[in-house]
């Protein structure tokens, strides 16, 4: 009988199980969440229908009104009221997990399910959000770039352009100024508008003219991290989902839109008691055998523009198509 | 609950069929269609009397199982829809699909409608973008919706192009989603009138409801910058005071004394400001006491609302197709596996 001789390694020893589970779980990867943070937040009751309308009054129109002292009254005026409905809707994700998963497989399983329901209601919100920015707000074609497509990338003139027609719509800023400060390589940061832009624009952003990239700035203190730079009267926002649809600029490349607004442009709306709910439904209500739970989630959201007035925005391509 | 159908339903194809969009909230693993007009009669040529889906990514897009009949005979053929002689299958959507691949035209006319000649399989009502529109680059980018679909070439009624300097000799075309992710859109303006209550028309079909207020957005290039809503008196959006047709609305803006609204010059791309364009700001309902008649709100339309449901199962309709011809009642039934998926089942 021949025996093996020798040190005993790892080589000749393999370990009964070759894997073991860190202690701490890795990120889940999550994306920028820059769509609402900008809109507004109102509430439906419950008991009143689906449909929420959000109204406002026109302001009144400032021609004549001067007294002439004949004792006749100036014409009475009706105002005008402008009404924007919205319809709730409700969205839900479940995930039903049988019961060897627990006892076997992992530990805390539910535990870290709920944490993923939760960040999806936050991604899927985002998302709903972003749709209607993209869908239901008129924009501009960029046309100062010189990447020769249509449109073109984004420059100073189409971030200018944009800034005129929110003026001109006597649009309210959103973000308050950043006062210069004596730091080394700072500037200031106006008041300005938000412009929400998809993270393939970064390159771009940096060459436009005037830009104050976030670094910049004369504080970092409650800067959002999705934040990257100023330019002109607005602060640009990034993420990886912003809107864009491939293929169909002039030379058949991704076009991506950016939309900038202002104060009370557009409006998320909540149903009481229906914002964020998730629950738990136990191994005896899911199974008849009682071997599979369910985690779920699910939210009611509308959405709004609130003031076509009040947002506008670009359509552009990059500079270098990737 | 192994395998069961979670939902199922019929529909009659009009008289002109039409694609069909089957909402599936919960999805489906096996999808099936049924034709109960056909499948009694002995047509001939012959026609597809049933189609089958299989999920999991078994059937590609556009395909699945066809049933068909054999000419004046009950005899039944299965092959693909995808076998020539090939046509319109499944497609089960289940996110916002970007444009589908590109086709490149000859020509768009410049007339009243325009005309787009390109070898294409799309269907009347079908949402297109055109691009890179060589000698038409104004409407470059611009969405559209098709009609008079033939296999060579296709109708832009919500284009009068008769005022372009000159047609587009060739072009690109993709298909895209039948709504946007968010209804109402902003809409692209082709024509606005100088009237009393200018007439405006759009390049998209039945988009806009009587009652529904606009804001427009005209650039320069397009001439009639009054209408821009900055430009109003007192900024008060458009109302949509009639419908004309499913591409004109008028509005209560009298532009009599507007500068013209037209395309700018071709030429112009890539520098000139492009679209002419309105989008939905809110709704103005009009309620007379005295007849009682309330005019001006559409309950359905004109809230924001998601424009398309999803997951769906698109259903083409043609005599080969899983959606049948006119006047043909179809029975649809999605199934679905509560544990597993086709690809690994689990014995329950």
């Amino acid at each position: 009988m021949s025996f093996s001789t020798g040190i005993t390694g790892i080589q000749n020893m393999a370990p009964e199980l070759p894997v073991q589970a860190s202690e701490d779980l890795l990120s889940t990867p999550m994306f920028n969440l820059i769509h609402s943070f900008g809109v507004d937040l109102h509430h439906a009751e419950s008991y009143v229908g689906k449909t929420t309308r959000m109204s406002r009054f026109e302001r009144l129109s400032t021609e004549g009104g001067q007294l002439d002292g004949s004792g006749i009254d100036p014409a009475s005026e009706v105002p005008v009221r402008t009404d924007i409905d919205a319809t709730m809707e409700i969205y839900a994700k479940s995930i039903v997990t049988n019961e060897q998963v627990v006892l076997w497989e992992n530990s805390k399983t539910l535990t870290k399910f709920t944490a993923l329901l939760g960040q999806w209601l936050r991604e899927k919100e985002d998302l709903l959000m972003r749709d209607l920015f993209a869908s239901s707000v008129s924009y501009i074609n960029a046309t100062g770039g010189l990447n020769g497509d249509q449109p073109s990338n984004i420059s100073l003139n189409d971030v200018n352009n944009i800034e005129n027609i929110l003026l001109g719509n006597d649009a309210r800023s959103m973000l308050t100024n950043l006062e210069a400060t004596l730091k080394f390589a700072t500037g200031g940061v106006r008041d300005a508008f938000i412009a929400l832009a998809n993270t393939n624009l970064c390159a771009d952003l940096q060459k436009v003219q005037g830009v104050l990239l976030k670094s910049a700035y004369p504080t970092q203190e409650g800067i959002r991290p999705e934040e990257y730079c100023s330019i002109s009267r607005f602060r640009f926002f990034v993420s990886s989902k912003a809107a864009r649809t491939p293929g169909i600029s002039l030379k058949g490349n991704t076009i991506y839109t950016i939309p900038m607004y202002g104060l009370e442009a557009a409006a998320k709306i909540e149903q009481n008691n229906y914002t964020a709910v998730i629950g738990y439904r136990p191994p005896w209500v899911v199974s008849s055998v009682a071997q599979n739970s369910q985690l779920y989630a699910k939210f009611a959201i509308a959405r709004a523009i609130t003031n076509q007035n009040w947002i506008s925005g670009l359509n552009v391509t990059t500079f270098q198509p990737s | 609950m192994p395998f069961t159908i979670v939902s199922q339903g019929t529909f009659t194809q009009p008289s002109t069929a039409v694609n069909q969009i089957i909402p599936l909230p919960s999805g489906a693993d096996y999808f099936t269609t049924t034709n109960l007009t056909q499948m009694n009669l002995a047509p001939n040529p012959g026609v597809c009397v049933r189609g089958e889906w299989y999920g999991g990514g078994l059937t590609a897009n556009n395909d699945g199982l066809r049933w068909k009949k054999t000419n004046s005979s009950n005899a039944i053929n299965i092959d693909k829809f995808s076998t020539a002689t090939a046509s319109n299958g499944f497609t089960y959507v289940t996110s916002f699909q970007p444009p589908q691949a590109a086709l490149t035209g000859t020509t768009i006319t410049n007339a009243n409608p325009a005309v787009a000649s390109v070898t294409n399989t799309y269907s009347n009502g079908d949402q297109v973008v055109i691009y890179n529109a060589v000698g038409m680059q104004q409407i470059s980018g611009m969405t559209f919706t098709i009609s008079s679909v033939s296999g060579s070439q296709f109708t832009l009624l919500g284009l009068d192009a008769s005022g372009f300097a000159a047609g587009a000799t060739s072009f690109q075309v993709r298909r895209v989603n039948q709504f946007t992710p968010v209804e109402p859109s902003f809409l692209f303006v082709t024509k606005v009138t100088q009237a009393a209550q200018a007439q405006v028309t759009v390049s998209q079909a039945n988009s806009v409801y009587l009652g529904q207020k606009l804001e427009f957005t005209i650039p320069g290039s397009f001439g009639m910058v009054q209408l821009n809503n900055f430009n109003q008196p007192q900024s008060l959006p458009a109302v949509v005071t009639s419908i004309v047709d499913a591409y004109n609305f008028t509005i209560n803006v009298n532009t009599t004394n507007y500068t013209a609204f037209a395309f700018p010059a071709s030429s112009g791309s890539p520098t000139t400001l492009l679209f002419a364009t309105c989008a939905p700001a809110g709704q103005s309902t009009q309620f007379n006491p005295i007849t009682g008649v309330q005019t001006g709100y559409n309950f359905t339309q004109i809230p924001f609302h998601t424009g398309q449901f999803i997951p769906y199962m698109y259903v083409p309709a043609g005599a080969n197709s899983p959606g049948g011809s006119a006047g043909d009642v179809i029975v649809w039934q999605a199934y679905k596996m509560e544990t597993g998926t086709i690809n690994a089942p689990v014995p329950s």
